[in-house]
């Protein structure tokens, strides 16, 4: 069965000075699945990822999002647009409190006063920092505020969310519960996912595809079984070093 | 909102006591602190949103030669006077901010100063705005003979409130979220750019209100009165009394104008004396007054303890 | 053909100082990431230093070398009242950029205050170092302005080297562009900055006892410098050496040809003006790159 695509990703390249951080890349995102992007280190996964959002803008290359072309769009049209991304470091609002660092998530999407507060509320419920909506974001503890930037971008309830590296810094029980939270926000919302890790293990669990990425290009697509015993996939995390 | 109710009393009573004065230094002190406290409170908004606004002084002025060309040359109505000193440089401030407010940080800071300055010598240059030495003649009503003071003090106090209530809005936890972190604020679809150049559009209609007051207040203005020193000692009264609160604003407000008026009595060592204040109260106390009273509160066992202040580093 | 030797000889006898003034202001931006507004009353101090002593030296002498005695003088005396207020001051406002701004905004206002006690207001002219005039691809030149521009040229040149060769130069480098790793690579970042700074004090103070020949000096002269640098360094990038350069050449070339038609105040608006144009096509300044 054709599922709809929610993302077309096509040709996509970007250079840096001489330096190309990702070549002719195409791949789709379909509806309501969990995507895994992985790739050994300096692959271009973050580059990909700031290409998809409209941070940098791409030198080649289409995409388009549930039917619209977004190439060359900046980020927070791409945000209004419904797709969201978290960012791999520095992704909350660490002088705001719990609460006001949801609320910016939801500004744009409810405007009434009354329904912004259940959809904060909601949404604290839902990643699991309801018991801290008062706290200054800086001081909550590191799982926590990783949870957090999920519920920021999830406060915009998102047809595409985009997650940069969530799991970094997380102990085994907190890659769980996180892991658990992605799991709800696509099985009860149909929001589509986009992973970015770096553990291996974790997104082999979580994700139904996977896109691996080497040297600026896809190397394979495929489910996580399919793609763990590519022998070129092999070959190149263990030339790289799986990190 | 018991809050913006407890500011809104102060204002009040602030209000009740300038109409019992009627000595005329006394009524002429509470203008120029109730003036300063709106471009402290001006510049503060701006600051809302991560960014030194130094041209609060330029907007400033515009508002002042704004307010003095409608009330010298086309004898409008004081009302509608001011009203042009707050309209003319908000539009000012769109423009200004839609070119300059893609750059930030010390970036935005230089510009706004070179504006600012700038402003200034086309001032000079300007023989219809009189050149160097300015305009006169710019009168309030007579029916405000006595009570302009007063009248300073409503207007100013008001826009006291309106921020308070701006800042404690979701529009305000947004300038706020900017200030932190605008990639992230932008990550979900909020057009950063646009609320940051509302931000200085509502800060430079403040200032400009601020402007035409001051023209009237002075009846006499010259381009000497809108150098960056402006928006400095509207900095040094945020800082001095506090940022993290816009009563901070007004204590700092307070407590440098008193302290200028007794610095005008050493006559030309004034500049010295008032840079040394401001230089030994960054060192004494970088948190500000506020932090001080917070302090001093807290070993009382009164409030709690101010968190510790983080800087606000160059980008 | 004589104009335009005319405007280039006055392009690069401006552009020198404004250059030096500037590389002083972006270098400290880019190791403290501290706006140095009172880098005016650095100069305006040399400067006065210069014209104030130059009578008192004895005319027995040379006067090209009682210039030297004097520009020394001057020199050591910035650089030590800047040890002094970063001992005092800066050392605790290092990265944060409003805090400097009022510390160093309440400097102006101290250090032009007592320096008008010192020097007072008016005026002070000094006496040529050297006389004569010179042709240079038929622009005439006064030598001394010819021994100033040289000797300011020379001094950018010498920072020049000192930055991309030694290893200060290297150390200052690596801490404007990266304070984290430059501590990794156990750079200390607070000795550090202090070099940075009287570094870039001590430039301006060199700009300000090169230009004392040049005109009248009195303590305001150096705020005059201010608003220029900040154009220079806008257009050429915040903490950019390269940019100090051709930004700092770029406006005392505009200044020079809009100086010879129109007036010196409109040649500023008009520059402030461009920069505005400029800014809408590129935030990120001359040299600067995008970022992230």
């Amino acid at each position: 069965m054709e599922r709809a695509q929610i993302l077309h990703i096509e040709g996509l390249s970007r250079r840096f000075g001489g330096l190309t951080a990702v070549s002719d890349l195409s791949f789709e995102i379909y509806e309501k699945e969990i995507l895994g992007l992985i790739g050994p280190n300096g692959a271009g996964k973050s580059t990909t990822f700031n290409l998809i959002t409209g941070v940098y803008r791409p030198h080649t290359g289409k995409l388009t999002f549930a039917g619209t072309d977004i190439t060359g769009k900046k980020p927070a049209e791409i945000g209004r647009m419904g797709l969201v991304r978290t960012f791999q470091h520095g992704s909350i609002l660490s002088e705001l409190t719990v609460y006001d660092n949801i609320l910016t998530g939801a500004y744009m999407f409810v405007r009434d006063a009354g329904a912004r507060d259940r959809r904060v509320r909601e949404t604290a419920e839902l990643v699991g920092v309801s018991e801290m909506l008062g706290d200054l974001a800086r001081n909550l503890p590191h799982g926590h505020q990783r949870l957090l930037s999920i519920g920021i971008a999830f406060a915009s309830r998102p047809r595409l969310l985009c997650l940069d590296e969530p799991l970094t810094g997380l102990n085994g029980s907190e890659i769980g519960h996180a892991l658990a939270v992605i799991q709800r926000i696509r099985d009860g919302f149909g929001t589509t996912v986009l992973l970015v890790d770096h553990n291996m293990h974790a997104v082999m669990r979580a994700c139904e595809r996977i896109v691996v990425l080497n040297f600026g290009r896809k190397l394979a697509e495929g489910t996580p079984d399919e793609v763990s015993r590519n022998p070129e996939v092999i070959q190149a995390y263990l030339g790289g070093g799986i990190t | 909102m018991h809050e913006i109710w407890g500011v809104a009393g102060l204002v009040a009573i602030a209000l009740g006591l300038s109409l019992m004065l009627s000595d005329s230094y006394a009524l002429k002190v509470v203008t120029w602190l109730s003036l300063n406290v709106l471009a402290a409170i001006a510049l503060r908004f701006v600051m809302l949103v991560g960014e030194l606004n130094i041209a609060t002084a330029a907007f400033w002025g515009v508002g002042a030669y704004t307010a003095a060309i409608a009330t010298v040359w086309l004898k409008l109505p004081f009302g509608v006077a001011l009203v042009a000193g707050i309209v003319a440089p908000a539009l000012l401030a769109v423009a200004f901010g839609f070119v300059t407010l893609r750059t930030k940080g010390p970036y935005f800071m230089l510009i706004s100063f070179a504006f600012t300055e700038v402003l200034r010598l086309v001032y000079t240059q300007s023989d219809a705005l009189g050149g160097n030495s300015g305009m006169i003649g710019v009168y309030p009503p007579r029916w405000l003979d006595g009570t302009y003071a007063s009248l300073v003090v409503l207007l100013v106090g008001a826009c006291l409130v309106g921020f308070l209530w701006l800042e404690r809005s979701a529009f305000g936890k947004l300038m706020r979220a900017i200030e932190n972190n605008d990639a992230v604020v932008a990550s979900v679809g909020v057009p950063v750019l646009a609320i940051k150049i509302a931000a200085l559009t509502i800060a430079a209609a403040a200032a400009g209100l601020g402007g035409g007051l001051f023209a009237h207040a002075n009846r006499v203005i010259s381009p000497g009165d809108f150098s960056f020193l402006v928006s400095v000692y509207a900095l040094a009264y945020v800082k001095i009394g506090g940022e993290k609160h816009i009563l901070g604003a007004v204590l700092g407000a307070t407590f440098l104008t008193l302290l200028g008026q007794y610095v005008l009595s050493f006559g030309q060592y004034e500049h010295i004396y008032f840079g040394g204040a401001i230089v030994a109260a960054m060192l004494i106390f970088p948190e500000g007054m506020l932090g001080l009273l917070q302090r001093w509160g807290a070993r009382l066992g009164l409030v709690r303890a101010p968190e510790p202040a983080t800087s606000r580093g160059g980008h | 053909m004589e104009l335009l030797a005319q405007l280039l000889a006055n392009t690069l006898q401006i552009g020198a100082v404004y250059v030096l003034f500037a590389l002083g202001l972006t270098l400290i931006f880019g190791v403290m990431k501290v706006v140095n507004f009172a880098h005016g009353e650095f100069f305006s101090l040399a400067a006065l230093i210069v014209a104030a002593s130059m009578p008192l030296l004895p005319a027995a002498f040379p006067s090209w070398l009682n210039y030297l005695v004097a520009l020394a003088a001057a020199i050591a005396a910035v650089a030590v009242l800047g040890a002094i207020i970063y001992r005092i001051g800066f050392e605790r406002y290092l990265r944060d950029l409003v805090g400097s701004f009022i510390l160093s905004v309440g400097l102006i206002l101290l250090l032009q205050g007592i320096m008008t006690e010192i020097f007072t207001a008016s005026p002070r002219p000094v006496d040529a170092i050297v006389t004569g005039n010179v042709t240079v691809l038929g622009a005439r030149i006064t030598a001394q302005r010819l021994l100033i521009m040289a000797l300011a040229l020379l001094f950018t040149g010498l920072l020049y080297v000192v930055l991309q060769r030694t290893r200060l130069g290297k150390a200052l480098r690596a801490a404007s562009e990266d304070r984290e790793a430059a501590m990794l690579q156990g750079i200390r970042y607070r000795t550090i900055s202090l070099y940075g700074w009287l570094i870039g004090v001590s430039m301006a103070g060199l700009a300000g006892a090169l230009m004392a020949p040049l005109s009248p000096i009195q303590p305001a002269i150096g705020a005059d410098y201010l608003i220029k640098a900040f154009i220079i360094i806008i257009v050429g990038g915040l903490g950019s050496i390269p940019g100090a350069i051709v930004g700092g050449l770029l406006v005392a070339a505009i200044e020079s040809v809009c100086g010879f038609y129109f007036d010196l105040t409109i040649a500023t608006i008009f520059m402030f003006v461009l920069v505005m144009a400029f800014l809408l096509v590129r935030p990120q300044g001359l040299m600067g790159h995008v970022e992230r």
